[in-house]
């Protein structure tokens, strides 16, 4: 019966998870990793599964781009200590 | 389906859809800016989809989207402030269009749901959607810049 709102947040799901994968710089994929996340707890309500929805927006919409970000970082550091000491 | 969910629909389609295109391209000021809105869009789309459905309880998601979506952003403001400090994001009109389309919402949802402890759940979802909105885009225009340190 809800048939064009589970096929809009299907659409959704798959646009952004293809954009995550076709986005390259790390810290561009966070953020669309962010936005998948959302998207993926709006898809879980719409079929009907809110405790799901509430787990995957916790690790989804904060977690996961907080260590994303952490990371990247953390690997970039080291690289620009070592150019300024060039 | 009845009005709520087709509102819903609508919301999801044009509002998060278009936030999904502007974080997969463009410059990255305009990729923060996407991300920030598509937590404050997806937000008003799960108000309406617990209205729609008849499920007072889905209020829930949309409280925990609208403490936990401005964090999200927060941690894009503060890890990315290098790269967003020579190019500053500016889409204040945008900002406020999603924040008064939630007000909307809000008021809309709390029209419905009548007096009682449910109204009051949904005006505290309100003033967290668009106090935080409104936060998290200033933070990445560069708002507190004076709390940027290491």
């Amino acid at each position: 019966m809800d048939d064009p709102l589970i096929v809009v947040a299907l659409v959704l799901v798959a646009v952004s998870a293809t954009a995550a994968v076709a986005v390259r710089d790390p810290a561009r994929q966070a953020l669309v990793l962010a936005v998948l996340g959302t998207v993926l707890a709006v898809l879980f309500t719409v079929l009907q599964a809110p405790d799901v929805a509430l787990s995957q927006l916790a690790v989804g919409s904060a977690l996961t781009p907080l260590l994303i970000m952490l990371s990247v970082r953390k690997v970039r550091r080291p690289q620009r200590k070592k150019e300024a000491d060039r | 389906m009845n009005g709520w969910t087709v509102a819903a629909t609508a919301t999801l389609a044009a509002g998060v859809g278009a936030a999904a295109w502007g974080v997969a391209t463009g410059p990255l000021r305009r990729r923060v800016v996407a991300q920030n809105l598509s937590t404050s869009l997806a937000c008003p789309a799960l108000l309406l989809l617990s209205e729609g459905y008849d499920r007072p309880s889905y209020v829930d998601l949309a409280l925990l989207l609208a403490l936990l979506g401005p964090v999200g952003t927060l941690v894009f403001a503060r890890l990315l402030a290098e790269d967003l400090a020579a190019d500053p994001p500016r889409a204040w009109g945008l900002t406020y269009a999603v924040a008064g389309f939630g007000g909307v919402v809000v008021i809309a949802v709390c029209v419905a749901a009548g007096p009682g402890r449910a109204l009051v759940k949904l005006l505290v979802v309100g003033a967290l959607l668009i106090g935080g909105n409104l936060t998290a885009s200033r933070a990445l225009s560069g708002g507190f810049a004076g709390s940027r340190r290491g």
